[in-house]
């Protein structure tokens, strides 16, 4: 069936769906108007209405979201491959480069795209699966559901993930008897996932930082994208026991220490050491991953930090109760929490069980109920959703009414609890003298909470926009106390320089001007990064497995991306394991599903290429007719020029 | 490691401007300097204060003018990508460490030098003309620029196509990206003000090519590496340096025509005038004395100025103290508001 497209076809392009309706309605009047003429003459003024109401068939033309170089080297590259094996199979394309804040701000709230690459925060149990693609979070802002994905397939496989018994991962997905629940239901997500292709995972980087092993010991034994990596370090002299000296090449921390930010929060180190949750995973910095090669030079990898989990490999590990002393289940649904006695704030307030209830009251809704439009956090969504009902029992003990299987719901356990003094005055929706704020936008959700009080082991101390934001030890906390055997603040203070680059990050690392790159570096240095520290014996490189990950997603509100053959087709133009070599210089892996390697199945685990969307093509050289034919295939019409033309 | 290479900087700054004094400017004229130093001073006070001011905001806007630029958001990056291709990639196929070392090292040092030799080298002038013009332009410049990139929002190449461009000079210099994001913002690359900047420094040196024949064959030159510094390094697209040609044109331009047209030390004096007796009058006679240009016409015909000016240097030593208001008296309405 070749498309009969009776006109001649227009030149021109749009970029936006509306552009197109637009201009077809000019042209439709245009038509009208010669029109006339013809049927003063012919009189078949229904077959002219026939053809003069027909909307053009347009040619696709998308734009594709992304970060620039700065800060985020991957993502544009792998922008950049993605629109050129777009162009080659006849799309026209543009790529919008978008600061950090704009590109979250475009992606996770207003849902302006078509196409975007970066990368997800992830996480380390597949139950970040759940709000990430769940329907009923289509309309919020943050990772949640950020693609517009409505199925209700997908729904259910979610929703049955969501109960299903069973306890922390296993490994390959062999049977054993009693996870198989669970595991079941996430390989069924899984490969629906796979199969909807909602967002196409490309790859999961590792992470690579350096860190002056001459002024600390320790490095390591916490992984250093998470509070640990910067706990229980061991100062190697009076000036390292004065200050740890990070530094960042994001500039957000500086500007911004909201933990309930979507467009400046990502990996919340930063949130981690000012905030407290219930509970906190303990993730051995070069345990869980496979396939990465230990890189920590001074072989104390497992020293005695890592008391309450033990770091096997293939597992998750367990939650480590934090600011709660102890949790129990009381019954299926009841989950009993008691906190740590005489905890405070770092401005003196205590912390109580009315702050713990606050948290995941406010947290499902930023406005607390005072407006019928409610304004969710976009972070810790999933979390706390799992949570029905949280009572106060005293001043210390809490009960949580949950839905949810067990591991599901010990993972809300894992939210900063913040102070219900402060952050209750932020329910009020912002408002800007002249301007109409966005429904939903509270104060909460863009205030820049400077200065943070939490009851993290760092308290905020001072900052320099785009310069510096440093933090001073909280005496106070908890883990200081003694007969407390958790990973505890040790250095004075802590200061995160902003530095944009990973090669001048380096060179403050290397020159003793810094300690240790909270950020990890870009992969185009890291060759160089290990030749050196051959050579600089005060340094370490530290290489750690990660679970976030790079991806394409598509806002499936828009046609042609709500299709999911199209989603299919266009994941096959990209060849994921050549992009890992060019773009990350062989520091990642491809991926077939976005989670990490306990949790894949077997039926998605790679096999030297993706087992769902096998690349259309050999060694990164895409075959354009194959390609071609595939979307033919799907649906997708080409027009004579060789144009994909879809209506959008 | 700011204060590290701000000192290195300030350090071979100083050294190529001392010995560009001695080829360039000359025992004679420093002898001069010498004596009329304050009459010069005063003479450039109000344009240089002008700068000043515009320097101050220019740092503030710097900080606030991202902001702003998100909410216009005007992004021209794919657009200038889509036209101009990969001329970048061509111009960085000629990559070798001893071009690379170049162009950084004009990208840096050769950049402030040309910034802030011909400052002290007009100053040398008893004729003040170029040296306002010059400050003047290098104002427009900044007003100008800055304008623009409040509206447009634009990343180099070394931001769009990091592993073809190699971002050359922050690679391999890494200390120098402290320097550089202390002045600028990534967004800010529409149109290059290292480009504008030198090449105003070259147009004017063309003006003065009677007096400083030497000067303008070195300015050309070091402007010509500026721009070409700017795109092979991978900051700027030639887009970029193309618009930052224009900008300086037009700068130039401006300030040949604005230059002259209104005198505050002429104003100042006829404050004094209306209010105190006229004995004050034969000292605003000296103030003013730089002004008495023997270009008068220089003032509405700009870039055809460049004629009069030796005269001006071969008038060094004429020391009228007749004319007292001579930015007035070349004007038809001079505004005095």
């Amino acid at each position: 069936m070749s498309d009969p497209a009776p006109s001649a076809s227009p030149e021109h392009h749009t970029h936006a769906s509306d552009d197109a309706a637009r201009s077809g309605l000019s042209r439709r009047s245009m038509l009208a108007a010669t029109a006339g003429l013809t049927v003063s003459t012919s009189g078949c003024i229904r077959e002219v209405r026939s053809i003069v109401n027909r909307d053009e068939v347009e040619p696709l033309s998308l734009t594709i979201s992304t970060v620039p170089a700065d800060g985020d080297r991957e993502s544009i590259q792998l922008a950049r491959a993605v629109g050129s094996a777009l162009e080659s199979v006849g799309v026209d394309i543009a790529i919008d480069m978008l600061s950090h804040e704009e590109f979250r701000r475009a992606i996770l709230v207003n849902h302006d795209f078509d196409l975007y690459v970066g990368p997800h925060p992830g996480d380390t149990t597949p139950d970040f699966l759940y709000e990430l693609l769940h329907s009923r979070f289509a309309e919020e802002a943050g990772w949640q559901n950020p693609f517009g994905l409505t199925n209700l397939a997908l729904d259910d496989r979610l929703d049955a993930q969501r109960v299903a018994a069973g306890g922390t991962g296993n490994g390959d997905g062999d049977d054993t008897n009693e996870n198989t629940d669970r595991e079941d239901a996430i390989t069924a997500t899984l490969e629906s996932v796979a199969r909807e292709q909602p967002f196409i995972p490309i790859c999961r980087p590792t992470e690579i930082r350096l860190a002056r092993s001459d002024r600390f010991e320790g490095w390591g034994d916490g992984h250093p994208a998470t509070r640990f990596g910067y706990l229980g370090l061991e100062p190697q002299s009076e000036d390292a026991a004065a200050e740890l000296r990070t530094v960042n090449t994001d500039a957000r921390p500086s500007q911004n220490l909201n933990p309930l930010s979507a467009e400046y929060r990502e990996r919340n180190i930063v949130v981690g050491l000012l905030y407290d949750p219930l509970a906190v995973t303990q993730w051995p910095a070069n345990g869980g991953g496979a396939g990465a090669e230990v890189g920590v030079g001074d072989g104390d990898e497992e020293s005695d930090a890592d008391t309450d989990t033990p770091a096997e490999p293939d597992a998750t590990p367990d939650l480590t109760p934090w600011l709660a002393a102890d949790w129990e289940w009381t019954d299926d649904e009841t989950l009993s929490v008691t906190l740590r006695d005489d905890c405070a704030f770092h401005d003196g307030t205590s912390l109580t069980a009315e702050d713990v209830a606050f948290t995941y009251e406010f947290l499902a809704d930023t406005t607390r109920g005072s407006r019928r439009f409610s304004a969710p956090a976009p972070h810790y969504r999933g979390h706390v959703a799992a949570i029905d009902d949280v009572t106060e029992v005293n001043e210390t003990e809490l009960e949580f009414t949950v839905a949810t299987s067990q591991p599901v719901a010990e993972r809300a356990l894992a939210v900063p609890i913040l102070p219900k003094h402060i952050w209750d005055e932020r329910t009020d929706q912002a408002s800007l003298r002249g301007v109409t704020v966005a429904e939903g936008t509270t104060e909460a959700l863009v205030t820049d909470n400077v200065p943070p009080i939490g009851s993290g082991p760092y308290q905020f101390e001072d900052r320099t926009d785009r310069e510096h934001v440093t933090l001073a030890r909280f005496d106070e906390h908890f883990t200081r106390r003694d007969g407390v055997d958790l990973p505890k603040p040790t250095s004075e203070r802590l200061r995160i320089q902003i530095d944009p680059r990973s090669t001048s990050a380096i060179e403050l690392v290397e020159s003793d001007s810094a300690d240790v790159t909270l950020s990890t570096l870009e992969s185009y240095v890291v060759d160089d990064v290990f030749e050196d520290d051959e050579e600089i014996p005060e340094t370490t490189v530290l290489e750690s497995p990660s679970w976030s990950f790079y991806h394409v997603g598509f806002n499936a509100r828009k046609a042609p991306f709500s299709n999911p053959r199209f989603r299919r087709v266009v994941a096959q133009l990209l060849d994921k394991e050549h992009l890992v070599e060019e773009v990350f210089h062989g520091y990642a892996e491809p991926i077939a599903t976005p989670v990490v390697e306990e949790w894949v199945p077997d039926s998605l685990a790679w096999n030297g290429t993706d087992p769902e969307t096998p690349f259309l093509g050999t060694d990164g050289d895409l075959d354009v007719a194959a390609a071609r034919d595939a979307f033919e295939e799907a649906g997708l019409r080409y027009d004579d020029d060789g144009n994909l033309r879809v209506r959008h | 490691m700011l204060t590290q290479v701000l000192l290195q900087l300030t350090v071979v700054v100083t050294l190529m401007v001392l010995v560009s004094i001695a080829v360039f400017v000359g025992r004679y004229r420093l002898r001069d300097t010498r004596l009329e130093w304050r009459a010069r001073v005063r003479a450039a006070a109000p344009v240089t204060a002008l700068l000043a001011a515009v320097l101050l905001f220019n740092s503030v806007a710097r900080q606030y003018g991202p902001d702003v630029s998100w909410m216009i958001h005007w992004n021209l990056t794919w657009p200038i990508y889509d036209v101009e291709g990969e001329f970048i990639l061509w111009l960085q196929s000629f990559e070798a460490p001893a071009i690379t070392a170049y162009f950084s090292f004009i990208y840096i040092y050769g950049y402030v030098f040309l910034l802030v030799f011909p400052v002290i080298a007009y100053f040398a002038l008893s004729n003040t003309r170029p040296l306002r013009e010059l400050l003047t332009a290098y104002t427009l410049n900044y007003v100008l620029g800055l304008g623009i990139y409040v509206f447009i929002v634009a990343y180099g190449p070394r931001n769009m196509m990091p592993e073809l461009v190699d971002a050359l000079l922050y690679d391999t210099y890494p200390q120098y990206q402290h320097l550089t994001r202390q002045v600028n913002r990534n967004t800010n690359v529409f149109p290059s003000l290292h480009t504008s900047l030198a090449a105003t420094v070259t147009f004017l040196a063309f003006r003065t090519r009677a007096i400083y024949p030497k000067w303008f064959f070195l300015a050309t030159g070091l402007g010509v590496s500026v721009a070409i510094s700017t795109m092979y390094l991978g900051i700027h697209w030639a887009i970029d340096v193309a618009a930052g040609i224009v900008l300086a044109y037009i700068c130039v331009v401006l300030a040949g025509v604005l230059v002259g047209r209104w005198s505050v030390t002429a104003w100042i004096a006829t404050l004094r005038d209306s209010s105190t007796s006229r004995s004050t009058g034969s000292g605003t006679g000296t103030d003013t004395k730089p002004d008495a240009d023997p270009n008068p016409g220089s003032s509405s015909g700009s870039s055809g100025s460049s004629g009069s000016e030796p005269n001006a240097d071969a008038g060094t030593r004429d020391t009228t103290p007749s004319e007292s208001e001579p930015e007035t008296g070349s004007d038809p309405e001079p505004e005095r508001a």
